[in-house]
């Protein structure tokens, strides 16, 4: 058994997208994740990310390249890193038609549960994740941060070694967001569990994440450690100083407020906040200013 | 695996609910139109009635077997697959559990539709085992066309797409062929086309079945077993490229 949960070697993928055309998603990946850690995989949109995810959870298969998962090979052991995996995929992963509780059970069961087993473990994950009160609603019919958390909580209901969470906070209102950045802090205070939390938010990163690695059009800018919360600049409130200290991160990701917890239109468009405009700090970088000129804005 | 699916099973009540509703337009409209047939020859006692339900029993499973890939596509597109794909079950347990729980509720509605037939008038000489029999035809019916569905869901991943195309084979699957007329009555080309027609064989399946012939020997039993060989194989072969296109589905992620 090896130290690291994740060894990622050299992986590359190519979409077929039609007879002669296709796409490089990932240009040859590599890195390793401690056990027992957070690992922030950031990056834009399109930049590799989800990719990254399915190929480690044995969704999809690299076109080249290994990794293993708690030293078990993603394409060749397929099946073990299956029982030691939990996933949350980018958007809802659990059915909308059954509850709460029955997501839940079904997780369990899936995974060869015995009933009564199933059923406790469904109630104490309720418990732990704040779902008593919609315990017997569809999951189609939840608010979008109560939806998140009962995808987390499905993905843990086997005591996963390794957790994915695939932009868990994306599309969330504040309030939800700060929830689910609670929920995951608590997850990583678990000496046992690794997790991999993919977003697009710097600071969501720079917050909960031991090791953050920014990949844009399938290759690795940067891998380091975030700077702490503490060091966040103070008068935009911005997590600026990740990208202070690995200045690459800066050509990915327009503008440090992008990231900004505050700004959850962020996710909707790609224009910084009017409360963290881009002019009262620093000067922004050429791509974000190209890109609010484009829209007209201030 | 299996288990998952019949939990699924209840929130889906309103389909088999409404697909119900359907056979029982079918019987009473065309028991009605063509009433005046039931004084040919061809249909004997029974009456057309009797000759009509085991064919719209089987329109029955052939409606709601196209839409078995449907349910495919909402879990693709909720993200419900990807974690049953990441999940430590077999592929072939995914379809299998899916498959099982199709079945079962396709002989409700077979058993249901039957007890219809008898309410609208006609009666079943062959007694329990000849409804078995029925049943049974109807499960391997159903086996190919949930089959076949889902492996088209799976290769078109568009609702559209399926809806569209099981609209394109189930209505002329069911019209050449002998679900409404015996092939007597029909022209010849239509008569050639309904003799290799899945759904004739595993109407006249039901047929003989339902109508006891099956166990006088007044039916011509070779043909019988060849059809029904026939559709045991037809069946296999659909469940093969369901695996098949689940397997390429994964790998086109
Ligand atoms: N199934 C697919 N078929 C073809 N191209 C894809 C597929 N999935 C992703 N891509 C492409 O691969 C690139 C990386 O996508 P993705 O990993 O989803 O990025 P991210 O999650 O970082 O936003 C994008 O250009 C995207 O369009
Ligand atoms: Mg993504």
């Amino acid at each position: 058994m090896s130290a690291a949960a994740i060894e990622a070697e050299n992986i590359t993928k190519t979409y077929r997208t039609g007879r002669h055309r296709s796409i490089e998603a990932l240009r040859g990946l590599s890195f390793e994740v401690p056990a027992g850690s957070v690992f922030g995989l950031l990056g834009p949109n399109g930049a590799g990310k989800s990719t990254t995810t399915k190929i480690l959870t044995t969704l999809s298969l690299p076109s080249s390249g290994t990794a293993r998962v708690t030293g078990a090979d993603v394409v060749r052991d397929a099946a073990t890193v299956r029982t030691r995996i939990g996933y949350v995929s980018q958007g809802a992963s659990t059915d909308p038609l059954l509850t709460v509780r029955e997501n839940l059970e079904l997780a369990a069961r899936l995974r060869g549960m015995p009933r009564s087993e199933a059923a406790r473990r469904a109630t104490r994950l309720v418990d732990e994740f704040g779902l008593r009160e919609n315990v017997d609603r569809a999951a189609g019919k939840l608010s979008g941060g109560t939806r998140r958390r009962l995808d987390v909580a499905t993905a843990l209901v086997h005591a996963p070694r390794v957790l994915f969470l695939d932009e868990p906070t994306t599309g969330l209102d504040p309030e939800s967001r700060a929830a689910m950045w609670g929920e995951i802090r608590r997850l990583a205070g678990q000496e046992s569990l690794t997790v991999v939390l993919t977003t697009h938010y710097l600071e969501e990163a720079d917050r909960l994440a031991d090791r953050i690695m920014i990949v844009d059009h399938g290759t690795k800018v940067v891998e380091g450690t975030p700077a702490s919360s503490r060091r966040r600049s103070p008068e935009t409130g911005c997590a600026s100083s990740s990208s202070n200290r690995m200045p690459n991160a800066r050509a990915v990701l327009p503008h440090p407020c992008w990231a900004c917890a505050r700004c959850s239109s962020r996710s909707r468009g790609r224009r910084p906040c009017s409360s963290h405009a881009p002019t009262t700090a620093r000067p922004r970088s050429a791509r974000s200013s190209r890109r609010s000129m484009r829209r007209g804005s201030p | 695996m299996f288990r998952r699916w019949i939990v699924a099973t209840w929130r889906q009540v309103w389909g088999p609910a409404m697909s119900l509703l359907q056979p029982v337009i079918w019987i009473v409209l065309f028991g009605q139109v063509y009433t005046a047939l039931g004084s040919l020859p061809v249909f004997a006692d029974g009456g057309y009635i009797a000759y009509l339900v085991p064919g719209i029993l089987m329109m029955t499973v052939l409606y709601s077997g196209a839409w078995a890939g449907t349910g495919y596509i909402d879990d693709m597109n909720s993200g419900v697959m990807d974690q049953l794909l990441s999940a430590p079950i077999s592929r072939s347990a995914i379809i299998t559990g899916q498959l099982l729980q199709q079945l079962v509720i396709n002989v409700l509605q077979s058993a249901i539709v039957l007890g219809i037939g008898a309410l609208a008038g006609a009666r079943y000489p062959g007694g329990v085992v000849g409804i078995l029999f029925a049943l049974v035809a109807a499960t391997l019916l159903a086996t190919v066309f949930c089959c076949a569905s889902t492996a088209v869901a799976l290769i078109t991943r568009n609702q559209v797409a399926l809806i569209g195309l099981s609209q394109m084979i189930v209505l002329p699957a069911t019209f050449l062929s002998t679900t409404m007329m015996p092939a007597a009555l029909l022209p010849d080309w239509v008569q050639a086309v309904a003799r290799w027609n899945p759904m004739t064989w595993a109407v006249e399946l039901a047929r003989t079945g339902l109508d006891g012939t099956l166990f006088n020997g007044s039916a011509d039993a070779g043909l019988l077993l060849a059809q029904g060989g026939a559709l045991l194989g037809l069946a296999a072969l659909a469940f093969a490229w369901t695996l098949r296109a689940i397997r390429g589905y994964q790998r086109s992620l």
